[in-house]
C-alpha cells in the first residue's frame, strides 16, 4: 500500500458536516463568550490561553490533515508570532492589531523557507528538521539579545481598543480569532487548492499528474501551517501577556502535536478546543505533580494512536487479524 | 485553456527513445506514433518495456536518449506536473482517487489546474471564486452523467466497486478536456462486467481531438478497443498495425505463443 | 607547527571521536528506520535512561560495579525497545506517520519516568577509565578518546560483518529492502524488524554512555544529542548506513569548528542548517546509493 498516509483525521468535514456539530459550535462559541461574565479572573484567564492554544493546536493539525506531515517544531512559529508581536510594541509601539497579521504574514514566509530544502524529499527530512527547528528556538532568541528581552523575555501590555478592560480584550480577541480561523479552515477545504493538497497527501503521483508537483503542495501546506501558528504566538503573547524563551521549548511543540492527536485531528471548533484545553490545564491541574506530566501526555498519545478513534476502521483491524489476514503497511 | 503552440490534430510520437536502469536497456530505440481520433494499445509480454515506456510519457522516467513530442513540442524534459499543461492526462492502474474527498471533489481535482482562484479565495467567500467552484462543479457533474456516475457524486470512492472507482479516475482524467488520455492498464482488477462497461464508456470518449493510450494486458480489450496497436519485446517495437494486422503477424504470434499468459 | 594549524588538528581529531559517538547514533535510528519505516523519535530518551540507571546502580548508592550495572541498564532497555516495537508494529500497519508519532509518545513517557525516578537535576557519571593523556606531534590524546575509538570503532565492525556476512545480516537487508516480499519468503519479520530495535537501542546506550563523560546527564540533554545523531542520519540519506557513519564524523568535526571559531551557542541551529544545506545540495545522501529515503 505505497503512498496511503492514513493520518488521524476526521472524514467529516466542509460542507459533508452535519447539523448537530455545527449547534454544538455555536453553543459552544456562546458559552466561551459568557464566560468572562460568570467566571472569575483566574478563568477568564486561562479560558484565554487555551483558545490561544486552541488555533495553535490547529495549526499543527491542519500540517497533518493536508500535508500528512508530523512536525514537532512549531514552537518556533509560535515563538516567531509572539515575539514579533511583543518587539512591534516594544520597538515600534505597536498593539497586536498590526503585530498579529504581520506575524501572519510573515509566519508564512518563514515556513516557505523552512519547507523548501525538502520540498521534493520524503517527509521524514521534514519531521526531523522541525526537531531542530525546535531546539534551536531559545538559544535564536538569546542570541538576538537586549531586543528579545533575553532570558527575562517582554511584557505586552497594550490594549488592542484603548479604554476598553484590557483583562477582557485578552479574552475576546483570542476567541474571536479562534472563530475566524475554524471558519477559514472549513472554507478552505471546500477550495480548489484544498481539493489539491489533500489529493496530493494521499497521491503525490496523482498530484503530479494533473499539474501539482510534490513542493507545491509541501510548500502551500506548511506556509498556512505556520501562519496560523505564528498567529497563534501572537495571541498567546497577548493573553498571557508576556513572552520568554522557556515558553517556547522543544517540549512545547511536542505537546501541541499531542494537543492535535488527542482532538483526533479535528479542525472545528469543539475538537480544537478539547486539544487547547488539554495541553492549557493539565499542567494547572497537576502543577503538584509537574514530573509526572510528559507521562501523562505521552500515554495520552499512545492511547488515541494505538486505540485509533475510528471504531469502524479499529473493527476492521480486527476482524482482518481474526480472519488471520494482515496489512503490509 | 490548451497551450496554443500545440495545434489541433497534432500527434504524439517517440522517436528513438532508449532507456536505462543501471546498465539493463529496457528500452531499445523505440519509435511509434500515437495519433487523435484513435485508441492506440500499448501491448507486450511481461518485462517487454511497456510500462517503462508509459513511464516516459508520463514523465515519471526521463528517457537518456531520443524524443517525445505532442505536435512538434518536444516533452521529454519536461517533469509530470508540467505535462499537464500540454494536455497530457492519466489514470492509474492501483486507483488513486483521495478517500477524503467525494466523487464529485475528486472529479473537480481533474479541473484544479485550470483554475484561476487565489489563494484569497481558497480562505474567504469572495465572488469570483465561488463562482469558479461552482463552474468546476458543474462541468464535474457533466462528466460524471456522461459516464452514468452522477449517482455515486456524494459519496466518498472508497465504497465503490473497482469498476466504478476506475470509470471516477477516467472521469477525473477527461474533465480538464486533455489531448492525450494515457490509461495505465485500466481493465486490471475489474471483472468481466465491469470491463465490458469500461470499454463502453472508452468508444464514447474517442473523438477527433483526443487521443488515447491504453497499456493492457486483456488481450480481449485491446482487439476489441483498439484501432492502431503497437507490440513491444525485449525492449523494442516489433509491430504496428490494426488488430487484425496484429493478429496474423507471425512475429506477434510467436512471441506470444512463448508466454501462455495471456 | 602554527598555533592556527594545532588549534585545527586538535579540534578536528576531537571531533572524530564525538563523531564516532554521532554516527553509533545515527546507525541505530538509520536501522530501526529500514527495518520498520518509522523515525524513532524516542531513541534518545531511551538513552537517556540508560545512563540514569547506570548512574542510580553505581553512584546514588545502588553499589553495584561499573560493568554489572551497565549489563542491568542494557537488558532494562533492550526490553523497552522490544515493547516500543510491539506498540509501534501494531500501529504503522495503519500507516508509518502514526508509528512515528507513537515514538513521540514513548518518548514523552521515558522522558517523564526518568524525572519521576530520578529528578530534573544534572548528574556527572564517568567511565571507569585510568584517567590519562599524552601529547602526541603536538596534539593532546587522552584514554579517554581511545576509549571511544576502540569501542565505537569495534562495535560497528562487528555490526557490519554481522549485516554483511551472517543469516541474520541477510534477513534484515531482505526485511529492509521489502517487507511484504520478506514475508511471502517465509521470513519472520516480526523477529527481525524486533532485533533491529533491540541492537538499535544496544548501540544507543553505548554511545550515550560514552558521551555522557565529555558533558553532563540530565532528562532532557541525551535526548537532545540525539539530534547530533539525526543530523548524520540525515548527511547520509536515512537509509544508508555507511553514509551515517559517514555523516557522524561531518558532523562532530564541523559543530567543533562551529563553535569553537563561531558560537558556541548556536548548536541547534547550526545542524538546522547542515541539514538543510545537506538536504539541498545532496537529496539523496552523501553516500549515493539506491533506494534512498527520498519518496520518488
Amino acid at each position: 500500500m505505497p503512498e496511503a498516509v492514513g493520518v488521524v483525521t476526521h472524514a467529516v468535514t466542509g460542507e459533508a458536516r452535519p447539523l448537530p456539530r455545527r449547534l454544538a459550535s455555536w453553543v459552544a462559541l456562546v458559552v466561551l463568550a459568557a464566560i468572562p461574565a460568570v467566571a472569575g479572573g483566574f478563568w477568564t484567564y486561562s479560558v484565554g490561553v487555551c483558545m490561544a492554544n486552541a488555533v495553535a493546536v490547529l495549526s499543527v493539525g491542519f500540517l497533518l490533515r493536508y500535508g500528512g506531515e508530523v512536525s514537532i517544531g512549531h514552537s518556533f512559529f509560535l515563538a516567531f508570532g509572539a515575539y514579533c508581536t511583543a518587539i512591534l510594541e516594544r520597538q515600534l509601539g505597536l498593539s497586536v492589531g498590526i503585530g498579529l497579521p504581520v506575524a501572519a504574514i510573515a509566519g508564512a514566509v518563514l515556513g516557505v523557507a523552512f519547507a523548501w530544502p525538502s520540498r521534493a524529499l520524503s517527509g521524514i527530512y521534514l519531521a526531523i528538521a522541525t526537531m531542530a527547528l525546535a531546539l534551536a528556538v531559545p538559544e535564536l532568541i538569546l542570541q538576538a539579545g537586549p531586543v528579545a528581552g533575553g532570558y527575562e523575555g517582554l511584557y505586552v501590555s497594550r490594549p488592542l481598543v484603548p479604554g476598553l478592560s484590557i483583562e477582557l480584550q485578552r479574552y475576546y480577541l483570542p476567541l474571536v480569532v479562534l472563530g475566524l480561523v475554524v471558519l477559514l479552515l472549513a472554507r478552505f477545504r471546500r477550495s480548489r487548492q484544498g481539493l489539491v493538497l489533500l489529493t496530493a497527501r494521499d497521491h503525490p503521483r496523482a498530484a503530479e499528474a494533473f499539474g501539482f508537483s510534490r513542493g507545491y503542495a509541501r510548500l502551500a501546506a506548511f506556509a498556512i501551517s505556520a501562519a496560523v501558528a505564528s498567529v497563534a504566538g501572537s495571541l498567546l503573547a497577548f493573553s498571557a501577556s508576556t513572552v520568554s524563551p522557556n515558553s517556547f521549548t522543544l517540549s512545547t511543540a511536542i505537546y501541541l502535536l499531542v494537543g492535535t492527536v488527542v482532538s483526533f485531528g479535528s479542525l472545528g471548533l469543539i475538537g480544537a478546543l478539547a486539544g487547547g484545553a488539554f495541553i492549557t490545564l493539565v499542567p494547572q491541574v497537576f502543577a503538584a505533580w509537574g514530573d509526572w506530566v510528559p507521562i501523562i501526555y505521552g500515554a495520552a498519545l499512545l492511547l488515541v494512536i494505538t486505540l485509533g478513534h475510528r471504531p469502524a476502521e479499529v473493527l476492521a483491524a480486527l476482524r482482518a487479524r481474526l480472519a488471520g489476514g494482515r496489512r503490509d503497511a | 485553456m490548451l497551450d496554443a503552440s500545440i495545434t489541433a490534430g497534432a500527434e504524439l510520437t517517440v522517436t528513438s527513445v532508449s532507456l536505462s536502469f543501471g546498465g539493463h536497456r529496457v528500452l531499445k530505440e523505440v519509435s511509434m506514433d500515437f495519433r487523435p481520433g484513435q485508441v492506440t494499445g500499448l501491448i507486450g509480454p511481461n518485462g517487454a518495456g511497456k510500462t517503462s515506456l508509459f513511464n516516459c510519457l508520463t514523465g515519471l522516467y526521463r528517457p537518456q536518449q531520443g524524443t517525445i513530442a505532442l505536435g512538434g513540442e518536444p516533452l521529454e524534459r519536461l517533469p509530470p506536473a508540467q505535462r499537464a499543461r500540454v494536455g497530457l492526462s492519466r489514470s492509474f492502474q492501483h486507483v488513486a482517487l483521495c478517500p477524503e474527498l467525494d466523487v464529485v471533489e475528486n472529479v473537480m481535482f481533474g479541473r484544479a489546474r485550470l483554475g484561476r482562484s487565489g489563494w484569497a479565495d481558497a480562505f474567504l467567500p469572495l465572488p469570483a471564486g465561488r463562482a469558479e467552484v461552482e463552474e468546476s462543479r458543474a462541468a464535474a457533474m457533466e462528466v460524471l452523467r456522461r459516464l452514468d456516475l452522477a449517482a455515486y457524486a456524494e459519496t466518498t470512492p472508497a465504497g465503490l466497486p473497482p469498476g466504478t472507482q476506475r470509470l471516477v479516475e477516467i472521469a477525473r482524467a477527461i474533465v480538464s478536456r486533455p489531448r492525450v488520455l494515457l490509461l495505465d492498464e485500466p481493465a486490471a482488477g475489474l471483472n468481466p462486467a465491469e470491463t465490458r462497461q469500461l470499454m463502453a464508456v472508452l468508444r464514447g470518449l474517442v473523438s477527433p481531438d483526443l487521443m488515447i493510450v491504453v497499456v493492457e494486458h486483456d488481450m480481449d480489450l485491446i482487439m476489441q478497443l483498439c484501432h492502431r496497436i503497437h507490440v513491444l519485446n525485449f525492449g523494442q517495437r516489433i509491430a504496428t498495425g490494426t488488430p487484425e494486422e496484429i493478429r496474423a503477424d507471425p512475429e506477434v504470434i510467436r512471441v506470444y505463443l512463448g508466454d501462455s499468459d495471456d | 607547527m602554527s598555533d592556527a594549524l594545532q588549534d585545527l588538528l586538535s579540534l578536528v581529531w576531537t571531533g572524530i571521536v564525538t563523531g564516532c559517538l554521532y554516527a553509533m547514533g545515527a546507525l541505530g535510528l538509520v536501522m530501526i528506520f529500514k527495518a520498520t519505516r518509522v523515525v524513532n523519535f524516542a531513541h534518545g530518551n531511551l538513552a537517556a535512561l540508560a545512563g540514569f540507571v547506570v548512574y542510580g546502580l553505581t553512584a546514588m548508592g545502588g553499589g553495584l560495579g561499573w560493568v554489572a550495572s551497565v549489563l542491568v541498564a542494557l537488558a532494562i532497555v533492550v526490553v523497552l525497545a522490544l515493547v516500543s516495537y510491539g506498540l509501534i508494529a501494531r500501529v504503522s500497519e495503519v500507516s508509518d506517520l502514526r508509528g512515528t508519532i507513537a515514538t513521540l509518545g514513548i518518548s514523552l513517557v521515558l522522558q517523564g519516568v526518568v524525572q519521576v525516578l530520578f529528578g530534573a537535576d544534572i548528574v556527572n557519571l564517568d567511565l571507569p577509565v585510568p584517567n590519562w593523556s599524552a601529547t602526541v606531534a603536538g596534539l593532546r590524546v587522552t584514554s579517554y578518546d581511545f576509549a571511544v575509538l576502540a569501542v565505537s570503532g569495534s562495535v560497528i565492525a562487528v555490526l557490519f560483518f554481522v549485516i554483511e556476512r551472517t543469516r541474520v545480516g541477510i534477513a534484515f537487508r531482505a526485511v529492509s529492502t521489502s517487507a511484504f516480499a520478506s514475508r511471502v519468503c517465509g521470513l519472520n519479520i516480526h523477529a527481525v524488524q524486533g532485533l533491529a530495535w533491540g541492537v538499535a537501542a544496544g548501540l544507543g546506550v553505548t554511545a550515550a554512555l560514552l558521551i555522557i563523560p565529555s558533558t553532563f546527564l540530565s532528562s532532557t540533554t541525551v535526548a537532545s544529542f540525539m539530534l547530533q545523531s539525526f543530523a548524520a542520519a540525515v548527511l547520509g540519506g536515512f537509509s544508508s548506513l555507511p553514509g551515517s557513519i559517514v555523516g557522524g564524523l561531518i558532523v562532530g568535526v564541523t559543530m567543533n569548528l562551529f563553535s569553537y571559531f563561531v558560537t558556541s551557542e548556536l548548536s541547534a541551529t547550526f545542524l538546522l542548517v547542515l541539514m538543510l544545506a545537506a538536504l539541498n545540495l545532496f537529496p539523496g545522501g552523501i553516500l549515493p546509493q539506491r533506494g534512498g529515503g527520498s519518496r520518488a
